[in-house]
C-alpha cells in the first residue's frame, strides 16, 4: 500500500514539466556554486600565496635578524570556506606580527573588494536556504489541498487507505523524488571539485557529507512543513500564500531580526571605547618608563657591542614589563567584552533557532569551518604564532624585537660583509582550522533541531490530516 | 472603457484575501526595518561621537609631536537607514599619521562578526525581496488566471480592443499594489521625522527619489508579471515562470555577475600590495641608515676631536632635527610609491568593478539595488570616497604636525647616545612647552550633491524604466496574438 | 431564411462557408454556413469536438477563420471585431466570473464593458430576479455560487447588455431541472423581444423544445439543419443518432478533414 503511493508520487513528480524546469534550474545552481567555489577558491589561494611571497621578498638581502622587526601573517582560503563562506568574508585576514601586545586581523575580503560585499556569494548555504526551501515549499504545498480541490483525494481515501499511510507515502514520494537528483547533483558537483584544481582531505570530504546532510534535514523541514500547511488549508492557493510567507519569514526575516534583537537587548562595548582605554593606558605605561630610562646605568662602558646589548637587553626588560602590563589589562577589556558577546550570541542564535534557516546557516558554516568560531580561532593561532616567533627571534637576537624600543648598530665600511639572514628559519605560520570534533560539537545542536524538525511538523502533518474534511 | 477594467483590476486586487494578509507583511516589514534603521542609526551616532572624543583625548596625552597621530571615522550616513548597502563592510576608520598611508579598518561586521551572520535588513532589501515577490504573487496570473477562469472570453466578447484590456491590467495592478504601498513607505518616512533624525534637504531629495525608484522597480515586477501571465495558458506554468525569473533576477544574476568579474580581472590584494611597499620602505630605509652613518661619520671627523664633551646637547638635538629632516624625505618617497601602488590597484580594482556591476545589471534588481546604494551613499563608491577624503585630511594633518613639530623642534622627544668616550647616555627630554592643538585642522566628512548622487543613480534607474518598458512591450505582443479560447 | 416572416429582413448572425482548421492540421469547422434572424432560436446539436464552440469562438473573433466569414448583423468579425461585438452578448459554458466579486459587482463591471452605463442598482436588481436569482445572495461573493447561480448570473449579464444577438455555449449543462426549465422560458422570453439567438447544446430535448432552427454538426461539419416546423413528429433523438451513425459511418468522413481539404 505505502509502496503504491510512494511510486504514485514519485512517478506523478518526476513526470511533471514543474520538475523539469525547477530541478533544471537548481542543479544548474548547483553546479555553478561548486564551480564558482572553485574558482574563487583558486584565486583566493594564489592572491594569498602571492601575499605571502610579497611578505618574504621584503626581507630578501636583510643581513640582521633586528631588522626583520614584524611581518605579516595571512589566513589562508580554506577550500570548503568558498561552498560555504560563512563570516571567512567579514572578518580580517592579515595580522601584523611584532612578537608582542595585542593581534588585530584587518584586511577582511568585503572591505578589501567591496564588490563582493554588494550582491555576497552564491554558496551552498545560500542555495540550501533560499532555494531548497523555495523548492520543498512548491512541491510541497498542495500535497493535501491540491488534492482534494481535483478530486483525486475523494477517490484515493474512497479506497481502504489508511490516512497515516497517505501521508507518510506522500512525504516520502517527495522527499525521494525531489531528494534523490538534488543529492546526485551535489554529488556530481563534488566529484568535479578535484576537476576544478580542489584536493579534499578525508575529514573535509565528511564535513562536506555533513553540510549535505544538514541540506537534505532542512529541505525535509520545509518538505514537512508544506504538507502540514496543505493539509490545514483547504484551497492550495491559500496553502501557497502561507507557506510564501513562512519562508519569507523564516528565510528572511526570523534570523536578522533575532540578531538585530539580540544587539540592542545586550550592550556591548564598542572597540574604539576598548582602543582608547588600552592607548590611555599603554601611554601611562610608556610615561612612566620613560622616567626609568634615564635610570639605565651599563655596567661597563668599553665593549661597544656589550653595551648596545646590555641597553636593548634592558629595554627589552621594560618592554615586556609594559607588555605584560598591558595584557593583563587589555585582557580584562577583552574578556569583559567577549562574555557580553558571548551572552549576545547565545541570545540572539537561540532565537534565530526559531527558523530552519538558521539553524542551517549555523550548522554548516559550524561544519566548513566558516562559523563564528573562525575569528576566535584565526586569533588564538596566530597568538600561538606571535608567541613562537617571539622565541625565535630571542634565539636570533637575545630579545624580543618587537614593540619596544632598541639600538641597533649601523654597519660602517671597514666591517666585514656581514651573511644574509636564511629567512627559512623564519617559523612558518601554519593554521590550523578547527577540529573535526569541535565543528561537529557546534554543529550537532542545529543538526538535532532540524531532524527535531523533521519529526515535529510530520507529525502535525499527521495528526492535521488525520482530521481533514476531504469533501 | 479604459477606466472600468482598471477599476475592476483595482477591486479584483483589494478584495481579493491574499492581499491583506500580504499587504500587512509588506506593511510592518518595511515599518520595522526603517525602525532598526533607525536605532542603529542613532547606536552609530553616539559610537562615531565618542569615538570622536576618545581620539582627541589620546592626542592629547602625547608628549611629543612626533608621536601625535590622529583617527578619522566615517560618519554615520542617516540615509543608510534606507540602504545599508556597504556601510557595515568597509571599514570605520583609519589611522591618520605621517608615516603611514590611509587605511580603512575595522568595519563593523569585522569587529562584531555576528551581525554579519545573517546580515541587516533594511528598506532597500524589503523591496527588492519581498515586494517583487509580492508584485509577482499578484500578477502571475493576470492573463492566464482570466482564460482559465474563462473570464477573458466574456470580457473579449464585448467591444474591449485588447491593448485597452493589456493596459488597463497594468495600469489596475499598478494602481492597486503601488497606492496601498505608499501608505507603508509614508509612515515609515514619517518615523524618520518623529526619531528626529537630521536630515538636509539634499538628503530628503534623495530619499523621495529613492523611494520613486523604489516604486519603479515594484513596476517592474508587476509589468513582468503580466508580462509572464501572457506566455502561457496556465497559472500553475506561469507562476514557476514567474518564480524562476524572481530567483534569476534578484538571487542569481547578481552574484553570478560579480563571481564572473572577479574570475576575469584579477586584482593583487592588499596584502600583496602591502608587502610590496614593505619591501620598498626597507630598502629605503637601509639607503638612509648607510647615509646617515655617512654623515655621522663625516661630522664626527669634522668636528675637533676634543670638543665633543662641549658640542653636546644643543648641537646635538640640532644633528638630530638634521636627521629627522632627512627622514623625512625618505618617508615622503615612501608615501609617493605606496600612493602609485594605491593607485593601481584601485583602478585594477574599478576595471573588476565595472565588469562585475554591468554583468549584474542584466538584473533589473541588481540595478536597482545598484542605484538605490548611490543614492544614499553607501555603494562601492563609499570606500574610495572616504580614501580620498582621508587622504586630503591626512595632508593637512600631516603639514600641520611638520610645522608643529618645526616649531617646537625635538622637544619631548629622547636623545640617547652612545660613544666610546662619552659612553652611554640618555637624555629623556628637551623642555618645551605642552602640545597645542587650537590649529589643528578639522575634519570634514565628504558630501555628496544630490546632483551627483543622482547622476549614477540615473543610468540604472533608467535601466530599471527600461526593463519595465521591455516587459510591458512583450506583454502587449504577446497578448494582442494571445489564445483566449 | 426558411421562414417567410423573416425573409425580407437581414439576418442578424450569418456563417458564410465558415472554415477553420488549426494551426496542427485538424479541420473544425468545414464549410459551414447558416443564418440566424431576428426573434429565431437558432440551436446547434453535436458532440464534444463536433465544432461548435469554434463556430462560436469564430463568431467572438477569439479565432480567424481560415476561409469564408461570420457575420453580425451584416459586420464581418473578424474585419471589425470591435465593431461586430457591439450586437452580441455571450453565455459562456460553466460561467466562472470573478469570485472574489459580488453578483451586482459582477454585473456592473459587465454592463459597463458592454457599453451599458446607465444601470442602476435596481435594475440590476430586476434582472437577477428575473434570471431567478432570489435577492439575498445579489451581494454575495462569487465564489460560493453554485453552477446554476453563476450561469444565470451569466445570462443577466448577457441581458443587461440587451444585444439583438446572443451567443449561447452550452448554456443548460449541468443545470437541474428546475434551473433548466427557468432558463429555457427566460430564453423563450428574449426571442420574443426580436433577439436573434445562436446556442450550442447536447441536451436534444430542449432544444426540440425551444429552438426554431435546429442543426447537427459533426466533425466540422453541419449535417442536418431543419425548422421546427420540418420536425414536427420526428424523433429527434433518432434522428440524431441516425444522423451521427450515417456520418461516422460513412466512408469519406472516416479521415476526419480528407474530403473538405479537396475543396480549398
Amino acid at each position: 500500500m505505502l509502496k503504491t503511493i510512494i511510486e504514485k508520487e514519485i512517478r506523478d513528480i518526476i513526470g511533471s514539466t514543474k520538475f523539469a524546469v525547477t530541478f533544471g534550474v537548481c542543479a544548474v545552481l548547483i553546479l555553478l556554486s561548486f564551480f564558482a567555489g572553485a574558482n574563487n577558491y583558486q584565486v583566493s589561494r594564489a592572491r594569498y600565496e602571492a601575499a605571502k611571497t610579497e611578505n618574504l621578498r621584503q626581507f630578501a638581502g636583510l643581513t640582521d635578524w633586528f631588522s626583520v622587526r614584524q611581518h605579516r601573517i595571512f589566513l589562508p582560503p580554506q577550500p570548503l570556506g568558498t561552498l560555504v563562506t560563512g563570516i571567512s568574508n567579514d572578518i580580517g585576514r592579515t595580522t601584523e606580527i611584532t612578537g608582542r601586545g595585542e593581534l588585530t586581523p584587518d584586511d577582511s575580503r568585503f572591505n578589501e573588494d567591496p564588490l563582493f560585499a554588494v550582491f555576497r556569494f552564491l554558496d551552498l548555504d545560500f542555495l540550501f536556504g533560499v532555494v531548497l526551501s523555495l523548492l520543498a515549499i512548491l512541491f510541497g504545498f498542495d500535497a493535501i489541498s491540491g488534492e482534494k480541490e481535483r478530486g483525486t483525494l475523494r477517490l484515493v481515501l474512497a479506497n481502504a487507505v489508511p490516512r497515516g499511510t497517505y501521508v507518510l507515502g506522500r512525504l516520502c514520494g517527495s522527499f525521494i523524488a525531489l531528494a534523490a537528483p538534488l543529492v546526485a547533483t551535489v554529488v556530481l558537483g563534488c566529484l568535479l571539485l578535484p576537476v576544478f584544481g580542489i584536493a579534499l582531505t578525508g575529514g573535509e570530504w565528511l564535513r562536506l557529507g555533513l553540510v549535505l546532510l544538514a541540506g537534505l534535514l532542512y529541505f525535509g523541514v520545509f518538505l514537512t512543513v508544506a504538507v502540514f500547511v496543505s493539509a490545514v488549508t483547504h484551497r492550495s492557493s491559500s496553502s501557497f500564500l502561507v507557506l510564501l510567507v513562512v519562508w519569507i519569514l523564516a528565510v528572511m526575516i526570523v534570523p536578522r531580526a533575532a540578531v538585530l534583537l539580540a544587539g540592542r537587548a545586550v550592550e556591548v562595548p564598542a572597540v574604539d571605547e576598548l582602543d582608547a582605554q588600552k592607548a590611555a593606558f599603554g601611554t601611562q605605561l610608556w610615561r612612566e618608563h620613560r622616567e626609568k630610562l634615564s635610570s639605565f646605568k651599563p655596567t661597563q662602558n668599553d665593549d661597544m657591542q656589550g653595551l648596545m646589548d646590555e641597553f636593548n637587553r634592558f629595554m627589552n626588560d621594560l618592554a615586556d614589563e609594559r607588555d605584560n602590563k598591558m595584557q593583563e589589562f587589555a585582557g580584562r577589556l577583552n574578556e569583559d567584552r567577549q562574555n557580553r558577546q558571548q551572552v549576545q550570541r547565545t541570545l540572539a542564535f537561540s532565537l534565530a533557532r526559531i527558523s530552519p534557516a538558521a539553524q542551517l546557516s549555523l550548522a554548516v558554516s559550524s561544519l566548513a569551518g566558516t562559523s563564528l568560531e573562525l575569528k576566535e580561532h584565526y586569533l588564538q593561532e596566530a597568538t600561538a604564532y606571535q608567541a613562537k616567533y617571539a622565541q625565535f627571534m630571542k634565539e636570533k637576537t637575545g630579545i624580543n624585537t618587537g614593540g619596544g624600543m632598541m639600538v641597533v648598530q649601523v654597519r660602517d665600511e671597514g666591517d666585514e660583509e656581514p651573511e644574509p639572514i636564511d629567512l627559512g628559519e623564519l617559523p612558518v605560520f601554519e593554521f590550523r582550522p578547527v577540529g573535526f570534533a569541535r565543528s561537529l560539537g557546534a554543529a550537532i545542536v542545529d543538526l538535532g533541531l532540524l531532524a527535531l524538525g523533521n519529526l515535529v511538523f510530520f507529525a502535525a502533518a499527521f495528526v492535521a490530516f488525520g482530521r481533514y474534511d476531504v469533501r | 472603457m479604459v477606466a472600468t477594467l482598471i477599476g475592476k483590476e483595482l477591486k479584483a486586487i483589494v478584495q481579493s484575501p491574499k492581499f491583506i494578509g500580504t499587504f500587512a507583511v509588506c506593511a510592518v516589514l518595511m515599518f520595522l526595518s526603517v525602525y532598526v534603521g533607525i536605532r542603529e542609526y542613532q547606536a552609530s551616532v553616539r559610537q562615531f561621537e565618542t569615538a570622536g572624543r576618545l581620539t582627541e583625548q589620546r592626542m592629547q596625552q602625547q608628549s611629543n609631536w612626533f608621536s601625535v597621530t590622529s583617527r578619522t571615522h566615517r560618519a554615520p550616513n542617516p540615509l543608510q537607514i534606507f540602504v545599508s548597502g556597504l556601510s557595515y563592510d568597509i571599514g570605520r576608520f583609519s589611522e591618520i599619521s605621517a608615516e603611514e598611508g590611509v587605511k580603512l579598518r575595522h568595519s563593523v561586521y569585522a569587529d562584531d562578526p555576528i551581525f554579519a551572520v545573517f546580515r541587516f535588513i533594511d528598506f532597500a532589501f524589503i523591496v527588492q525581496l519581498v515586494l517583487s515577490l509580492f508584485a509577482i504573487l499578484f500578477t502571475y496570473d493576470a492573463v492566464c488566471g482570466e482564460r482559465e477562469g474563462g473570464t477573458l472570453r466574456l470580457v473579449l466578447a464585448n467591444a474591449v480592443p485588447r491593448a485597452h484590456y493589456i493596459f488597463a491590467k497594468c495600469a489596475g495592478a499598478w494602481l492597486g499594489l503601488v497606492v496601498p504601498m505608499c501608505v507603508p513607505i509614508i509612515l515609515s518616512v514619517l518615523l524618520v521625522v518623529v526619531f528626529n533624525v537630521p536630515l538636509d534637504g539634499g538628503q530628503w531629495a534623495k530619499l523621495l527619489t529613492l523611494i520613486g525608484g523604489s516604486l519603479l522597480f515594484f513596476t517592474f515586477f508587476i509589468v513582468a508579471g503580466v508580462f509572464i501571465s501572457t506566455l502561457t495558458r496556465r497559472p500553475t506554468v506561469s507562476f514557476l515562470l514567474a518564480l524562476m525569473v524572481w530567483i534569476t533576477f534578484v538571487l542569481v544574476i547578481p552574484r553570478a555577475g560579480v563571481l564572473a568579474a572577479g574570475q576575469l580581472v584579477t586584482v593583487p590584494s592588499v596584502a600583496e600590495i602591502e608587502g610590496r611597499r614593505d619591501g620598498f620602505a626597507k630598502a629605503e630605509w637601509a639607503k638612509f641608515y648607510e647615509q646617515m652613518a655617512e654623515r655621522w661619520h663625516d661630522r664626527n671627523a669634522a668636528a675637533e676631536p676634543d670638543s665633543t664633551q662641549e658640542m653636546d646637547d644643543e648641537q646635538m638635538w640640532n644633528r638630530m632635527e638634521e636627521e629627522q629632516r632627512a627622514r623625512k624625505e625618505v618617508e615622503q618617497t615612501i608615501d609617493d610609491f605606496e600612493s602609485k601602488l594605491a593607485a593601481d590597484l584601485r583602478r585594477s580594482r574599478e576595471a573588476q568593478e565595472r565588469l562585475g556591476l554591468s554583468l549584474g545589471r542584466f538584473s533589473p534588481a541588481a540595478a536597482y539595488q545598484l542605484a538605490t546604494m548611490s543614492l544614499a551613499g553607501t555603494g562601492i563608491e563609499l570606500k574610495s570616497r572616504y580614501e580620498d577624503a582621508f587622504n586630503a585630511y591626512r595632508e593637512r594633518f600631516k603639514q600641520f604636525v611638520e610645522k608643529k613639530q618645526a616649531e617646537d623642534g625635538m622637544a619631548g622627544g629622547i636623545m640617547i647616545t652612545v660613544s666610546s668616550e662619552g659612553g652611554f647616555n640618555i637624555q629623556s627630554s628637551r623642555e618645551g612647552p605642552g602640545l597645542d592643538f587650537s590649529e589643528l585642522p578639522r575634519y570634514e566628512s565628504p558630501r555628496t550633491t544630490y546632483a551627483a548622487a543622482l547622476v549614477p543613480a540615473v543610468i540604472d534607474f533608467g535601466l530599471l524604466a527600461f526593463y519595465t518598458i521591455l516587459a510591458f512591450a512583450g506583454a502587449f505582443y504577446r497578448f494582442i496574438r494571445y489564445d483566449v479560447r | 431564411m426558411n421562414e417567410e416572416s423573416t425573409a425580407q429582413e437581414q439576418p442578424m448572425l450569418e456563417a458564410a462557408a465558415l472554415t477553420k482548421r488549426y494551426e496542427d492540421g485538424v479541420l473544425a469547422v468545414d464549410n459551414v454556413s447558416f443564418t440566424v434572424m431576428p426573434g429565431q432560436i437558432f440551436a446547434m446539436l453535436g458532440g464534444n469536438g463536433a465544432g461548435k464552440t469554434t463556430t462560436i469562438n469564430l463568431f467572438l473573433n477569439f479565432l480567424e477563420p481560415t476561409t469564408g466569414e461570420t457575420r453580425i448583423n451584416g459586420v464581418v468579425t473578424h474585419r471589425e471585431p470591435l465593431k461586430a461585438k457591439q450586437h452580441i452578448a455571450f453565455v459562456s459554458e460553466n460561467v466562472m466570473l470573478y469570485p472574489n466579486f459580488t453578483a451586482i459587482q459582477n454585473l456592473d463591471f459587465f454592463a459597463r464593458l458592454g457599453g451599458r452605463t446607465e444601470y442602476s442598482k435596481t435594475d440590476y436588481r430586476d434582472v437577477l430576479l428575473r434570471v431567478g436569482l432570489a435577492e439575498d445572495v445579489h451581494h454575495k461573493r462569487l465564489k460560493g455560487f453554485s453552477k446554476g447561480m453563476r450561469q444565470k448570473c451569466g445570462i443577466a449579464i448577457a441581458m443587461l447588455k440587451n444585444a439583438p444577438a446572443i451567443l449561447l455555449d452550452e448554456p443548460t449543462a449541468g443545470l437541474d431541472p428546475q434551473a433548466g426549465y427557468d432558463f429555457i422560458k427566460l430564453l423563450g422570453a428574449l426571442r420574443d423581444e426580436g433577439k436573434a439567438i445562436l446556442m450550442s447544446t447536447h441536451d436534444i430535448f430542449r432544444a426540440r423544445e425551444i429552438a426554431d432552427i435546429i442543426a447537427i454538426m459533426n466533425r466540422g461539419r453541419l449535417i442536418m439543419q431543419r425548422n421546427a416546423a420540418e420536425l414536427a413528429g420526428e424523433d429527434l433523438e433518432q434522428l440524431y443518432l441516425q444522423y451521427m451513425a450515417g456520418s461516422n459511418s460513412s466512408p469519406e468522413n472516416n479521415q476526419p478533414g480528407a474530403g473538405p481539404c479537396s475543396k480549398q
